[in-house]
């Protein structure tokens, strides 16, 4: 009879419901919609996703400010990348006493984004950009390399840009 | 007309509740299940042999793709796998900050666990309350090491840096809030009538039956038997940390929830700890240009989120790279015990069995 009458009382049900309820008071009466403090949901597409200051995104080169490449093809980020995505080639530029890097080819789609290539330069030629968004069409859009056409290790890629406000 | 016989189906690999690319054979009579074999890798990708190939230094990158819901702790095993065949020592304070780290990925691990679990099961939402959580701690492990998920978190020898500016808050944060989301949890579960139906009594696992098939971690310790690794044989800073080893008897499903809801609430005691002892100093040890290993072999466990997870490195004193490299998988060993749990019972009790192993096939295959 007991037993009966509890399968009656959903107590444990309305203790679940009220987890619910908790959230749902929150987000639809106190929260003001606008400035949705409490969502955890972020608008992704229209609003750009923040990312943490040491985050790893896609391999860039870096110049000085005389607009030279810091690199000096000790070749330390290729020998220690895991996945052997860097591959230099050494050459000799007028006027420059260092090594200078006529090909730096990098191969984004074997990347692992582990960072041992940066921290391994003693040059500081080389960072890790916050770009995460690094869907392309075509399997050679993710060859980059020192030269190319657009399509650099210096710039920010332009592949993967689904934002709304692209189109 | 009706012929009384046995059918043999397969579950998965492409199943939503096996967790990956598990493929079950099943041999059901009716909805008895009579006979139950695992198949196992889809995932082959030959991380012991990669690892082989490459530097100390590099292997640390394939640990973290083993088993993904919890890459903190298989780079911690790494690294002090490592440390131990190179006889390198680590700073206090790198000792302490692994050791939050690792608790963080204990609670992201089980999170993933819970959410997916009950989602087997029926309950979706804890899912998505579960999931929030475990982004805050994604946003954790961001700010630490700049990745969510394939971490690379540690060096051998310690840390490639310390902690970032404002990651105390970030944490304490997080601990201010994580035992009323617990109870949020345990609000929706732990009394819920259906999750009771579905959990108490089904897939057990006796003790004697765990320990004779080498299984670790929360489904042990659902049986009984109270052995933790980090208790066991301490390692980073476990020695110095004041929690307890939360154990069941009941072996059921149920207790295994338990027990990894108790899990969370220890690791979250044991980030208080750490963040309010933790120590001043370097956080990288002295290191040798070249890695050399100095011993022929280790054998390294600790506790991952999913049990006792070993490295055995063998090098020759003075090699470069491993000679031969072995990683004793909680998963891969836990799931050895499912034909004992899921035969006798029926077929829908599989996918509860299933979920209370917790298992990552990333990490069964490597
Ligand atoms: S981030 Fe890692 S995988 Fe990518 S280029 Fe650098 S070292 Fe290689
Ligand atoms: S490690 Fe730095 S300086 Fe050396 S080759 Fe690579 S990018 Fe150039």
């Amino acid at each position: 009879m007991n037993k009966f009458l509890r399968t009656l009382l959903p107590a444990d049900i309305a203790k679940g419901l009220s987890v619910t309820g908790k959230h749902f008071r929150q987000v639809f009466f106190t929260a003001n919609r606008r400035k949705v403090p409490f969502h955890i949901v972020s608008e992704y597409p229209e609003v750009p996703a923040k990312v943490q200051p040491r985050f790893r995104g896609r391999l860039t080169m870096l110049k000085d400010e005389q607009g030279v490449i810091k690199c000096v093809c000790c070749l330390a980020c290729e020998k220690i990348c895991p996945t052997q995505v860097i591959t230099i080639e050494k050459g000799k530029q007028e006027g420059r006493k260092m090594p200078y890097p006529v090909r730096y080819d990098f191969e984004m789609e074997r990347c692992i984004f582990c960072e041992f290539c940066v921290e391994s330069c003693g040059f500081d030629a080389i960072i890790l950009n916050h770009q995460f968004e690094l869907a392309a069409y075509n399997r050679e859009d993710f060859s980059l390399g020192t030269e190319g056409l657009g399509q650099n290790m210096f710039e920010p890629s332009h592949v993967g840009k689904f934002s709304v406000a692209d189109d | 007309m009706f012929k009384n016989e046995e059918m043999e189906i397969n579950l998965g690999p492409q199943h939503p509740s096996t967790h990956g690319v598990l493929r079950v054979k099943l041999r059901l009579d009716g909805e008895t299940v009579t006979h139950c074999r695992p198949m196992i890798g889809y995932l082959h990708r030959g991380v012991e042999k990669i690892c082989e190939n490459q530097s100390f230094f590099q292997g640390q990158v394939w640990t973290d793709r083993m088993d993904y819901c919890s890459a903190v702790a298989n780079n911690l095993g790494w690294a002090e796998a490592n440390e131990k065949l190179l006889g390198i020592t680590v700073p206090r304070r790198a000792q302490y900050i692994r050791t939050l780290l690792n608790e963080f990925n204990r609670i992201a691990s089980h999170l993933i666990w819970l959410g997916t679990h009950a989602m087997d099961i029926g309950a979706l939402t804890v899912f998505l309350y579960a999931f929030r959580e475990r982004e805050d701690v994604l946003d954790i492990n961001e700010a630490f090491c700049g990745s969510r998920l394939t971490t690379t978190a540690f060096r051998i020898g310690g840390l490639r840096e310390d902690l970032p500016p404002g990651f105390e808050k970030m944490v304490r944060k997080f601990l201010a809030k994580f035992s009323d989301c617990l109870e949020e949890y345990e609000a929706l579960l732990t009394e819920n009538r259906i999750w009771k139906k579905r959990t108490i009594g089904v897939a057990r696992l006796s003790a004697e039956d765990a320990i004779a098939l080498g299984v670790t971690g929360p489904m042990l310790r659902a049986a009984g038997v109270a052995y933790d690794i980090r208790k066991a044989f301490p390692y980073a800073a476990y020695e110095e940390m004041d929690f307890e080893v939360p154990t069941r008897t009941e072996a059921d499903t149920y207790a295994r929830y338990q027990v990894r809801m108790a899990e969370m609430r220890q690791s979250a005691r044991i980030i208080q700890q750490c963040m309010d002892g933790m120590p001043e100093g370097p956080v990288m040890a002295k290191l040798p240009k070249i890695l050399r290993s100095e011993v022929n072999e280790v054998y390294h466990a600790t506790e991952s989120p999913k049990g006792e997870i070993g490295y055995y490195l063998v090098g020759e004193k003075g090699s470069l790279n491993p000679y031969r490299f072995h990683v004793r998988a909680p998963g891969f060993i836990n799931l050895q015990s499912l034909p004992k749990m899921a035969e006798g019972g029926l077929i829908a009790d599989v996918v509860a069995a299933i979920g209370s192993l917790d298992i990552v096939l990333g990490e069964i295959d490597r």
